[in-house]
Protein backbone atom coordinates (compact mmCIF):
# COMPACT_ATOMS: atom_id res chain seq x y z
CA UNK A 1 0.00 0.00 0.00
CA UNK A 2 1.44 3.77 -1.25
CA UNK A 3 -1.07 5.80 0.43
CA UNK A 4 0.41 6.74 4.16
CA UNK A 5 -2.70 9.24 4.76
CA UNK A 6 -5.79 9.30 2.91
CA UNK A 7 -8.69 11.72 4.12
CA UNK A 8 -12.19 12.69 2.48
CA UNK A 9 -14.57 15.30 3.58
CA UNK A 10 -13.45 15.25 7.04
CA UNK A 11 -15.19 17.83 9.20
CA UNK A 12 -15.68 18.79 12.54
CA UNK A 13 -17.74 20.97 14.42
CA UNK A 14 -17.98 21.97 18.14
CA UNK A 15 -21.29 22.90 19.33
CA UNK A 16 -22.43 25.66 16.51
CA UNK A 17 -19.17 26.37 15.36
CA UNK A 18 -17.21 24.43 12.20
CA UNK A 19 -13.39 24.28 12.64
CA UNK A 20 -12.88 22.21 9.61
CA UNK A 21 -15.03 22.20 6.58
CA UNK A 22 -14.44 19.15 4.27
CA UNK A 23 -11.00 18.56 4.04
CA UNK A 24 -9.39 16.00 1.37
CA UNK A 25 -5.79 14.81 1.85
CA UNK A 26 -3.71 12.24 0.04
CA UNK A 27 -0.22 11.78 1.68
CA UNK A 28 2.04 8.95 -0.01
CA UNK A 29 4.44 6.99 1.90
CA UNK A 30 7.94 8.87 2.01
CA UNK A 31 6.83 12.39 1.76
CA UNK A 32 7.26 14.94 3.75
CA UNK A 33 3.90 17.34 3.93
CA UNK A 34 3.42 20.56 5.21
CA UNK A 35 -0.21 21.26 6.54
CA UNK A 36 0.49 25.32 6.22
CA UNK A 37 -2.14 27.91 7.68
CA UNK A 38 -2.19 30.48 10.04
CA UNK A 39 -3.21 30.14 13.96
CA UNK A 40 -6.95 28.70 14.75
CA UNK A 41 -7.25 27.56 10.90
CA UNK A 42 -7.63 24.00 12.60
CA UNK A 43 -3.99 22.29 11.86
CA UNK A 44 -3.72 21.01 15.49
CA UNK A 45 -7.49 19.88 14.63
CA UNK A 46 -6.81 17.72 12.36
CA UNK A 47 -3.65 16.43 12.75
CA UNK A 48 -5.03 15.66 16.60
CA UNK A 49 -7.92 13.93 14.54
CA UNK A 50 -5.04 11.69 12.48
CA UNK A 51 -3.24 10.92 15.64
CA UNK A 52 -6.63 9.98 17.06
CA UNK A 53 -6.72 11.94 19.69
CA UNK A 54 -9.91 13.55 18.54
CA UNK A 55 -12.91 12.53 17.06
CA UNK A 56 -14.76 14.07 13.68
CA UNK A 57 -17.97 15.00 12.90
CA UNK A 58 -18.05 13.68 9.72
CA UNK A 59 -15.63 12.02 6.49
CA UNK A 60 -13.66 9.19 6.07
CA UNK A 61 -10.05 8.91 7.39
CA UNK A 62 -7.28 6.05 6.94
CA UNK A 63 -3.88 6.35 8.10
CA UNK A 64 -1.37 3.42 7.53
CA UNK A 65 -4.59 2.08 6.41
CA UNK A 66 -6.73 1.93 9.80
CA UNK A 67 -9.49 4.52 11.06
CA UNK A 68 -7.43 6.51 13.99
CA UNK A 69 -11.04 6.02 15.64
CA UNK A 70 -10.27 2.35 16.00
CA UNK A 71 -6.39 2.33 15.97
CA UNK A 72 -4.46 -0.22 18.65
CA UNK A 73 -1.13 -0.56 20.18
CA UNK A 74 -0.01 -2.26 16.90
CA UNK A 75 -0.98 0.76 14.38
CA UNK A 76 0.17 3.32 17.60
CA UNK A 77 3.23 1.17 17.30
CA UNK A 78 4.01 2.79 13.65
CA UNK A 79 3.40 6.10 14.62
CA UNK A 80 5.37 8.94 15.72
CA UNK A 81 4.09 12.15 17.34
CA UNK A 82 6.10 15.01 18.18
CA UNK A 83 2.90 17.66 19.58
CA UNK A 84 3.56 21.23 20.46
CA UNK A 85 4.73 21.18 23.59
CA UNK A 86 5.69 18.40 26.13
CA UNK A 87 6.83 18.84 29.60
CA UNK A 88 6.67 14.80 30.87
CA UNK A 89 9.44 13.09 32.43
CA UNK A 90 11.41 15.21 33.71
CA UNK A 91 13.04 13.79 36.52
CA UNK A 92 14.18 10.99 34.50
CA UNK A 93 17.80 11.16 32.68
CA UNK A 94 18.10 12.05 29.03
CA UNK A 95 19.57 8.28 28.45
CA UNK A 96 17.18 6.60 30.49
CA UNK A 97 14.34 8.34 29.27
CA UNK A 98 14.88 7.27 25.87
CA UNK A 99 15.94 3.53 26.58
CA UNK A 100 13.29 2.90 28.89
CA UNK A 101 10.35 4.45 26.61
CA UNK A 102 12.18 2.57 23.36
CA UNK A 103 11.61 -0.82 25.60
CA UNK A 104 7.64 -0.48 24.58
CA UNK A 105 8.28 -1.06 21.23
CA UNK A 106 9.56 -4.17 19.65
CA UNK A 107 12.80 -3.04 17.44
CA UNK A 108 13.67 0.12 19.02
CA UNK A 109 16.36 2.35 17.94
CA UNK A 110 19.57 2.53 20.23
CA UNK A 111 19.54 4.97 22.27
CA UNK A 112 23.46 6.28 21.80
CA UNK A 113 22.93 6.32 17.92
CA UNK A 114 19.48 7.83 18.53
CA UNK A 115 21.13 10.76 21.03
CA UNK A 116 24.15 11.57 18.39
CA UNK A 117 21.98 11.81 15.69
CA UNK A 118 19.74 14.80 17.56
CA UNK A 119 23.13 15.95 19.29
CA UNK A 120 22.11 14.98 22.92
CA UNK A 121 25.08 12.93 23.88
CA UNK A 122 26.70 15.57 25.92
CA UNK A 123 23.34 15.72 27.68
CA UNK A 124 22.85 11.92 27.71
CA UNK A 125 23.30 12.08 31.79
CA UNK A 126 21.12 15.06 32.54
CA UNK A 127 17.96 15.32 34.01
CA UNK A 128 15.18 16.20 31.25
CA UNK A 129 14.01 18.78 33.24
CA UNK A 130 16.84 21.19 32.97
CA UNK A 131 17.07 20.67 29.48
CA UNK A 132 17.12 24.19 27.12
CA UNK A 133 14.27 24.53 24.94
CA UNK A 134 15.75 23.44 21.63
CA UNK A 135 17.34 20.45 23.58
CA UNK A 136 13.70 19.51 24.96
CA UNK A 137 12.39 19.50 21.84
CA UNK A 138 15.10 17.28 19.93
CA UNK A 139 14.79 14.54 23.04
CA UNK A 140 10.88 14.73 21.76
CA UNK A 141 11.91 13.67 18.20
CA UNK A 142 14.10 11.55 19.68
CA UNK A 143 11.20 9.91 21.42
CA UNK A 144 9.27 10.67 18.46
CA UNK A 145 11.22 7.93 16.20
CA UNK A 146 12.64 5.63 19.05
CA UNK A 147 10.09 3.24 17.71
CA UNK A 148 11.42 3.65 14.11
CA UNK A 149 7.57 4.52 12.94
CA UNK A 150 6.78 4.63 9.35
CA UNK A 151 4.84 7.63 10.01
CA UNK A 152 5.80 11.09 12.07
CA UNK A 153 3.72 13.51 13.05
CA UNK A 154 5.72 16.80 13.49
CA UNK A 155 2.92 19.80 15.36
CA UNK A 156 4.15 23.25 14.76
CA UNK A 157 7.85 22.09 15.87
CA UNK A 158 9.74 24.98 15.75
CA UNK A 159 7.69 27.29 17.73
CA UNK A 160 9.87 29.59 20.20
CA UNK A 161 12.98 28.77 18.37
CA UNK A 162 15.69 30.71 17.69
CA UNK A 163 16.48 31.73 14.10
CA UNK A 164 20.17 28.82 14.70
CA UNK A 165 18.24 26.02 16.63
CA UNK A 166 15.12 25.94 13.82
CA UNK A 167 18.16 25.28 11.26
CA UNK A 168 19.26 22.97 12.96
CA UNK A 169 16.28 21.32 13.63
CA UNK A 170 15.41 21.52 9.90
CA UNK A 171 18.35 19.82 8.44
CA UNK A 172 17.30 16.89 11.20
CA UNK A 173 14.13 16.09 9.71
CA UNK A 174 15.58 16.69 6.43
CA UNK A 175 18.17 14.07 6.88
CA UNK A 176 15.57 12.12 8.49
CA UNK A 177 13.28 12.30 6.01
CA UNK A 178 16.10 11.23 3.31
CA UNK A 179 17.72 8.81 5.41
CA UNK A 180 14.76 6.65 6.45
CA UNK A 181 12.43 7.35 3.92
CA UNK A 182 9.90 8.42 6.93
CA UNK A 183 7.00 9.86 5.83
CA UNK A 184 6.42 12.87 8.02
CA UNK A 185 3.65 15.41 8.35
CA UNK A 186 4.11 18.71 9.74
CA UNK A 187 2.34 22.06 10.79
CA UNK A 188 3.78 25.17 11.10
CA UNK A 189 2.26 28.39 10.34
CA UNK A 190 5.88 29.65 9.02
CA UNK A 191 5.66 29.36 5.08
CA UNK A 192 9.43 29.16 4.51
CA UNK A 193 9.76 26.63 7.13
CA UNK A 194 6.57 24.46 5.25
CA UNK A 195 8.65 25.28 1.80
CA UNK A 196 12.39 24.18 3.32
CA UNK A 197 10.91 21.17 4.30
CA UNK A 198 8.25 19.99 2.25
CA UNK A 199 7.85 17.94 -0.52
CA UNK A 200 4.01 19.19 -0.85
CA UNK A 201 2.03 21.79 1.05
CA UNK A 202 -1.19 21.86 1.75
CA UNK A 203 -2.58 25.63 2.78
CA UNK A 204 -5.62 25.64 5.36
CA UNK A 205 -7.37 28.61 5.50
CA UNK A 206 -10.41 28.68 7.75
CA UNK A 207 -11.03 25.20 7.78
CA UNK A 208 -11.06 24.95 4.16
CA UNK A 209 -7.35 23.29 1.73
CA UNK A 210 -7.38 26.88 0.14
CA UNK A 211 -4.38 25.31 -1.99
CA UNK A 212 -2.14 22.28 -2.31
CA UNK A 213 0.71 20.84 -4.51
CA UNK A 214 4.45 21.36 -4.59
CA UNK A 215 5.99 24.58 -3.15
CA UNK A 216 6.95 25.80 -6.79
CA UNK A 217 3.38 25.01 -8.30
CA UNK A 218 2.18 26.64 -4.72
CA UNK A 219 4.52 29.72 -5.29
CA UNK A 220 2.59 30.10 -8.93
CA UNK A 221 -1.03 29.24 -7.55
CA UNK A 222 -0.83 30.96 -4.94
CA UNK A 223 0.80 34.27 -6.81
CA UNK A 224 -1.19 37.27 -5.91
CA UNK A 225 -2.05 39.78 -9.00
CA UNK A 226 0.59 42.11 -9.91
CA UNK A 227 -0.32 45.83 -9.66
CA UNK A 228 0.52 48.19 -12.51
CA UNK A 229 0.40 51.66 -11.91
CA UNK A 230 0.92 54.96 -14.29
CA UNK A 231 -0.51 58.28 -15.08
CA UNK A 232 -2.86 59.13 -17.64
CA UNK A 233 -4.67 62.28 -18.04
CA UNK A 234 -2.28 63.82 -15.39
CA UNK A 235 -4.72 60.66 -12.92
CA UNK A 236 -2.59 57.76 -11.00
CA UNK A 237 -4.36 54.68 -12.35
CA UNK A 238 -3.61 51.36 -11.09
CA UNK A 239 -4.53 47.72 -12.22
CA UNK A 240 -4.13 44.42 -10.76
CA UNK A 241 -3.27 41.64 -13.59
CA UNK A 242 -1.74 38.35 -13.25
CA UNK A 243 -0.10 39.25 -16.75
CA UNK A 244 2.04 42.45 -16.06
CA UNK A 245 3.94 42.07 -18.90
CA UNK A 246 0.88 42.07 -21.28
CA UNK A 247 -0.47 45.25 -19.88
CA UNK A 248 2.51 47.11 -20.22
CA UNK A 249 3.40 46.18 -23.56
CA UNK A 250 -0.78 47.42 -24.26
CA UNK A 251 -0.06 50.04 -22.63
CA UNK A 252 2.99 51.58 -24.37
CA UNK A 253 1.08 50.95 -27.56
CA UNK A 254 -1.25 52.88 -26.56
CA UNK A 255 0.71 56.01 -25.24
CA UNK A 256 3.41 55.01 -28.64
CA UNK A 257 6.43 55.87 -26.44
CA UNK A 258 7.66 55.53 -22.67
CA UNK A 259 4.56 55.29 -20.15
CA UNK A 260 4.65 58.50 -17.24
CA UNK A 261 5.24 57.08 -13.48
CA UNK A 262 5.28 53.15 -14.97
CA UNK A 263 5.52 51.16 -12.07
CA UNK A 264 5.29 47.34 -11.94
CA UNK A 265 5.22 45.27 -8.30
CA UNK A 266 5.19 41.67 -7.92
CA UNK A 267 4.62 40.58 -4.48
CA UNK A 268 6.64 38.20 -3.33
CA UNK A 269 5.47 34.70 -2.36
CA UNK A 270 5.07 35.56 1.23
CA UNK A 271 2.55 38.35 0.41
CA UNK A 272 0.94 36.06 -1.65
CA UNK A 273 0.35 33.78 1.05
CA UNK A 274 -0.29 36.48 3.40
CA UNK A 275 -2.86 37.85 0.70
CA UNK A 276 -4.49 34.03 0.56
CA UNK A 277 -5.02 34.51 4.20
CA UNK A 278 -6.37 37.34 4.46
CA UNK A 279 -9.00 37.17 1.83
CA UNK A 280 -10.55 33.71 3.30
CA UNK A 281 -10.34 35.35 7.20
CA UNK B 1 9.56 -7.73 26.53
CA UNK B 2 6.46 -7.57 28.27
CA UNK B 3 4.08 -5.12 29.93
CA UNK B 4 5.34 -6.91 33.41
CA UNK B 5 8.77 -6.15 33.18
CA UNK B 6 8.60 -3.11 31.61
CA UNK B 7 6.11 -1.63 34.30
CA UNK B 8 8.65 -2.73 37.17
CA UNK B 9 11.58 -1.37 35.22
CA UNK B 10 9.65 2.15 35.73
CA UNK B 11 8.15 2.15 38.55
CA UNK B 12 11.78 0.98 40.30
CA UNK B 13 13.00 3.85 38.38
CA UNK B 14 10.59 6.38 39.45
CA UNK B 15 11.17 5.06 43.09
CA UNK B 16 15.29 5.94 42.17
CA UNK B 17 14.39 9.39 41.14
CA UNK B 18 12.87 9.88 44.73
CA UNK B 19 14.95 8.70 46.44
CA UNK B 20 17.88 11.17 44.62
CA UNK B 21 15.38 14.23 45.11
CA UNK B 22 16.66 13.94 48.92
CA UNK B 23 13.60 16.87 49.48
CA UNK B 24 10.52 14.51 48.42
CA UNK B 25 12.77 11.70 50.35
CA UNK B 26 12.84 13.42 53.70
CA UNK B 27 9.28 14.76 53.57
CA UNK B 28 7.86 11.10 52.80
CA UNK B 29 9.73 9.89 55.19
CA UNK B 30 9.37 12.69 57.82
CA UNK B 31 5.72 13.02 57.28
CA UNK B 32 4.52 9.95 58.77
CA UNK B 33 7.76 7.58 60.66
CA UNK B 34 8.56 11.27 62.12
CA UNK B 35 5.84 12.35 63.75
CA UNK B 36 4.86 8.38 64.67
CA UNK B 37 8.49 8.56 66.25
CA UNK B 38 7.97 11.87 68.21
CA UNK B 39 4.48 10.45 69.64
CA UNK B 40 6.10 7.59 70.55
CA UNK B 41 8.95 9.09 72.89
CA UNK B 42 6.62 11.31 74.22
CA UNK B 43 3.68 9.00 75.27
CA UNK B 44 4.29 5.46 73.49
CA UNK B 45 5.16 4.05 77.30
CA UNK B 46 2.37 4.71 78.91
CA UNK B 47 -0.36 2.32 79.12
CA UNK B 48 -3.53 2.64 77.33
CA UNK B 49 -6.27 3.62 80.34
CA UNK B 50 -7.55 0.65 82.19
CA UNK B 51 -5.11 -2.02 80.20
CA UNK B 52 -1.98 -3.26 79.96
CA UNK B 53 -1.36 -2.45 76.58
CA UNK B 54 1.28 0.44 75.90
CA UNK B 55 0.15 3.20 74.09
CA UNK B 56 3.03 2.36 71.34
CA UNK B 57 1.58 -0.59 70.54
CA UNK B 58 -1.92 0.95 69.98
CA UNK B 59 -0.33 3.38 67.81
CA UNK B 60 1.82 1.55 65.66
CA UNK B 61 -1.00 -0.89 64.78
CA UNK B 62 -2.70 2.97 63.20
CA UNK B 63 0.24 3.89 61.83
CA UNK B 64 0.62 1.34 59.59
CA UNK B 65 -3.02 1.57 58.88
CA UNK B 66 -2.63 5.04 58.01
CA UNK B 67 0.35 4.58 55.64
CA UNK B 68 -0.92 2.19 53.72
CA UNK B 69 -4.08 4.09 53.26
CA UNK B 70 -2.62 7.68 52.59
CA UNK B 71 -0.29 5.95 49.97
CA UNK B 72 -2.85 4.55 48.30
CA UNK B 73 -5.68 7.12 48.42
CA UNK B 74 -3.56 10.31 48.96
CA UNK B 75 -0.48 9.77 47.30
CA UNK B 76 -1.47 7.75 44.23
CA UNK B 77 -4.36 9.99 43.16
CA UNK B 78 -1.72 13.42 43.49
CA UNK B 79 0.62 11.42 41.76
CA UNK B 80 -1.60 10.64 38.71
CA UNK B 81 -3.22 14.05 38.97
CA UNK B 82 0.28 15.08 38.51
CA UNK B 83 1.69 12.74 35.39
CA UNK B 84 -1.49 13.87 33.61
CA UNK B 85 -0.68 17.10 34.06
CA UNK B 86 2.43 17.37 33.17
CA UNK B 87 1.84 14.81 29.94
CA UNK B 88 3.20 11.70 31.44
CA UNK B 89 0.21 9.93 30.57
CA UNK B 90 -0.15 11.45 27.19
CA UNK B 91 2.91 10.27 26.13
CA UNK B 92 2.53 6.54 28.01
CA UNK B 93 -1.12 6.85 25.98
CA UNK B 94 0.84 7.37 22.39
CA UNK B 95 3.36 4.79 22.99
CA UNK B 96 2.26 0.72 22.84
CA UNK B 97 1.87 -0.70 25.81
CA UNK B 98 2.17 3.02 27.52
CA UNK B 99 -1.17 2.88 30.34
CA UNK B 100 -0.47 -1.14 31.23
CA UNK B 101 2.55 -0.20 31.76
CA UNK B 102 2.37 2.95 33.94
CA UNK B 103 -0.09 1.33 36.23
CA UNK B 104 2.30 -1.41 36.92
CA UNK B 105 4.88 1.16 37.39
CA UNK B 106 3.08 3.61 40.04
CA UNK B 107 1.83 -0.29 41.58
CA UNK B 108 5.75 -0.73 42.23
CA UNK B 109 6.35 2.57 43.24
CA UNK B 110 3.97 2.75 45.61
CA UNK B 111 4.61 -0.91 47.05
CA UNK B 112 8.14 0.01 47.49
CA UNK B 113 6.94 3.36 49.55
CA UNK B 114 4.67 1.08 51.65
CA UNK B 115 7.49 -1.49 52.23
CA UNK B 116 9.64 1.28 53.35
CA UNK B 117 7.46 3.04 55.48
CA UNK B 118 5.88 -0.10 57.04
CA UNK B 119 9.20 -1.25 57.63
CA UNK B 120 10.81 1.78 59.39
CA UNK B 121 6.82 2.35 61.44
CA UNK B 122 7.96 -1.16 62.85
CA UNK B 123 11.38 -0.91 63.25
CA UNK B 124 11.14 2.66 65.32
CA UNK B 125 8.29 1.03 67.49
CA UNK B 126 9.46 -2.27 68.65
CA UNK B 127 13.23 -0.18 69.35
CA UNK B 128 11.96 3.13 70.25
CA UNK B 129 8.74 2.24 71.74
CA UNK B 130 9.57 -0.99 73.03
CA UNK B 131 6.50 -2.08 70.75
CA UNK B 132 5.64 -6.22 71.49
CA UNK B 133 6.44 -8.31 68.36
CA UNK B 134 3.07 -8.71 66.23
CA UNK B 135 1.65 -11.76 64.80
CA UNK B 136 3.50 -11.44 61.50
CA UNK B 137 2.15 -13.39 59.25
CA UNK B 138 -1.43 -11.55 59.95
CA UNK B 139 0.85 -8.28 59.77
CA UNK B 140 1.27 -9.45 56.56
CA UNK B 141 -1.74 -10.59 54.80
CA UNK B 142 -3.27 -7.55 56.25
CA UNK B 143 -0.95 -4.93 54.58
CA UNK B 144 -1.15 -6.70 51.30
CA UNK B 145 -4.64 -6.78 51.01
CA UNK B 146 -5.37 -3.39 52.09
CA UNK B 147 -2.81 -2.21 49.52
CA UNK B 148 -4.88 -3.83 47.17
CA UNK B 149 -7.89 -2.71 48.72
CA UNK B 150 -6.70 1.09 47.98
CA UNK B 151 -4.19 1.23 44.95
CA UNK B 152 -6.82 0.36 42.41
CA UNK B 153 -9.24 2.85 43.79
CA UNK B 154 -6.12 5.66 44.27
CA UNK B 155 -5.74 5.60 41.02
CA UNK B 156 -9.58 5.76 40.08
CA UNK B 157 -9.30 8.37 42.31
CA UNK B 158 -6.41 10.23 40.44
CA UNK B 159 -8.22 10.36 37.48
CA UNK B 160 -11.23 12.17 38.40
CA UNK B 161 -8.71 15.09 40.19
CA UNK B 162 -9.18 18.33 38.44
CA UNK B 163 -5.42 19.17 38.98
CA UNK B 164 -2.36 18.24 41.47
CA UNK B 165 -3.17 21.62 43.12
CA UNK B 166 -6.69 20.65 43.78
CA UNK B 167 -6.27 16.93 44.57
CA UNK B 168 -4.24 17.69 47.89
CA UNK B 169 -7.34 20.32 49.30
CA UNK B 170 -10.34 17.96 48.12
CA UNK B 171 -8.77 15.24 49.39
CA UNK B 172 -7.06 16.37 52.40
CA UNK B 173 -10.51 16.92 54.46
CA UNK B 174 -11.76 13.55 53.74
CA UNK B 175 -9.13 11.55 54.10
CA UNK B 176 -8.25 13.53 57.99
CA UNK B 177 -11.96 12.81 59.03
CA UNK B 178 -11.59 9.36 58.08
CA UNK B 179 -9.06 9.10 59.72
CA UNK B 180 -10.06 10.14 62.89
CA UNK B 181 -13.73 8.05 62.98
CA UNK B 182 -11.85 4.83 61.51
CA UNK B 183 -10.57 3.75 65.10
CA UNK B 184 -6.88 4.06 64.07
CA UNK B 185 -5.92 6.70 66.70
CA UNK B 186 -8.59 6.91 68.92
CA UNK B 187 -10.80 3.78 69.68
CA UNK B 188 -13.85 3.24 67.45
CA UNK B 189 -16.11 2.09 69.85
CA UNK B 190 -16.15 6.06 71.98
CA UNK B 191 -17.83 7.28 68.72
CA UNK B 192 -21.78 7.60 68.41
CA UNK B 193 -23.08 4.91 66.69
CA UNK B 194 -23.92 6.58 63.22
CA UNK B 195 -20.66 7.48 63.09
CA UNK B 196 -19.08 3.70 63.57
CA UNK B 197 -21.20 2.74 60.47
CA UNK B 198 -19.98 5.25 58.34
CA UNK B 199 -16.38 4.21 59.49
CA UNK B 200 -17.06 0.54 58.73
CA UNK B 201 -18.13 1.44 55.02
CA UNK B 202 -14.52 1.81 54.15
CA UNK B 203 -11.67 -0.16 53.95
CA UNK B 204 -9.31 1.83 56.85
CA UNK B 205 -11.35 0.76 59.89
CA UNK B 206 -10.91 -2.82 58.49
CA UNK B 207 -6.96 -2.34 57.73
CA UNK B 208 -6.73 -0.89 61.28
CA UNK B 209 -8.61 -3.90 63.29
CA UNK B 210 -6.53 -6.62 60.90
CA UNK B 211 -3.65 -4.74 62.02
CA UNK B 212 -4.47 -4.17 65.77
CA UNK B 213 -5.38 -8.00 66.13
CA UNK B 214 -1.91 -8.76 65.33
CA UNK B 215 -0.84 -6.33 67.38
CA UNK B 216 -2.75 -6.39 70.78
CA UNK B 217 -3.83 -8.92 73.05
CA UNK B 218 -7.67 -10.56 73.15
CA UNK B 219 -7.94 -8.13 76.54
CA UNK B 220 -8.29 -5.13 74.41
CA UNK B 221 -11.51 -6.77 72.45
CA UNK B 222 -13.92 -4.55 74.92
CA UNK B 223 -13.00 -1.67 72.60
CA UNK B 224 -13.81 -3.39 69.80
CA UNK B 225 -16.88 -3.04 68.21
CA UNK B 226 -18.85 -6.59 68.15
CA UNK B 227 -15.74 -7.25 70.80
CA UNK B 228 -14.34 -9.61 68.27
CA UNK B 229 -11.65 -9.30 65.63
CA UNK B 230 -13.51 -10.06 62.94
CA UNK B 231 -10.82 -11.73 60.65
CA UNK B 232 -13.14 -12.99 57.81
CA UNK B 233 -15.38 -10.22 57.95
CA UNK B 234 -11.74 -8.00 57.49
CA UNK B 235 -10.67 -10.01 54.52
CA UNK B 236 -14.36 -9.87 52.84
CA UNK B 237 -14.41 -6.20 52.95
CA UNK B 238 -11.11 -5.44 52.13
CA UNK B 239 -11.22 -7.84 49.44
CA UNK B 240 -14.25 -6.41 48.21
CA UNK B 241 -12.52 -2.63 47.81
CA UNK B 242 -10.08 -4.34 46.22
CA UNK B 243 -11.93 -5.90 43.40
CA UNK B 244 -13.97 -2.64 43.07
CA UNK B 245 -10.73 -0.63 42.23
CA UNK B 246 -9.54 -3.53 40.08
CA UNK B 247 -12.72 -3.58 37.71
CA UNK B 248 -12.98 0.62 37.79
CA UNK B 249 -9.75 2.04 37.48
CA UNK B 250 -8.84 0.92 34.12
CA UNK B 251 -12.26 1.94 32.93
CA UNK B 252 -11.68 5.68 34.38
CA UNK B 253 -8.27 5.89 33.38
CA UNK B 254 -8.48 5.11 29.87
CA UNK B 255 -11.05 7.67 29.97
CA UNK B 256 -9.26 10.67 31.89
CA UNK B 257 -6.01 9.78 29.10
CA UNK B 258 -8.64 9.54 26.38
CA UNK B 259 -10.26 12.69 26.06
CA UNK B 260 -6.10 14.05 26.16
CA UNK B 261 -4.69 15.72 23.18
CA UNK B 262 -1.47 17.88 23.38
CA UNK B 263 -3.65 20.80 22.53
CA UNK B 264 -6.21 20.11 25.75
CA UNK B 265 -2.77 19.71 27.62
CA UNK B 266 -1.57 22.69 26.19
CA UNK B 267 -5.10 24.59 27.14
CA UNK B 268 -4.84 23.58 31.07
CA UNK B 269 -1.16 24.66 31.40
CA UNK B 270 -2.03 27.56 30.26
CA UNK B 271 -5.00 28.00 32.84
CA UNK B 272 -2.74 26.94 35.78
CA UNK B 273 -0.10 29.27 35.06
CA UNK B 274 -2.69 32.15 34.85
CA UNK B 275 -4.48 30.91 38.19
Amino acid sequence: MSTAIEVRGLRMSYGAADVLRGIDLDIPRGEVFALLGPNGAGKTTTIEILEGFRGRSAGEVQVLGVDPERGGDAWRARLGMVLQTWHDHRRWQVRELVAHLGSYYDDPRDPDELLAALGLTEQAAQRVGLLSGGQRRRLDVALGIVGRPDLLFLDEPTTGFDPEARQEFHRLIEKLAADEGMTVLLTTHDLVEAERLAGRIAILVDGRIAMHGAPADLARAVQAQSRVRWVEDGEERARATDDPSALAWELHRRFDGPVPGLEVRRPSLEESYLDLVGRAA
Amino acid sequence: MNVLWIGVKRGWAENLHVMKDRRELVTQLVGTVGVFALLLVWMGDKPVRGTDVSNGTFMTAGFLAFTVFSAGLMSLPMMISADREDGTLLRLRIMPRGIPVYLVGRGVTLLCQITVQCALILGVGVAVGGVTAPHWATVAWVVALGTLAVVPLGAAIGCLMPSPKSAGAILGLPMMALMVVSGVMIPVTVMPEVVQWIAQAFPLYWQGLGLRSAFLPDSMLAAEIAGSWRPAFTAAVLGGWALAGILLAPVLLRRATRRESGSRLAERRLAAQAA
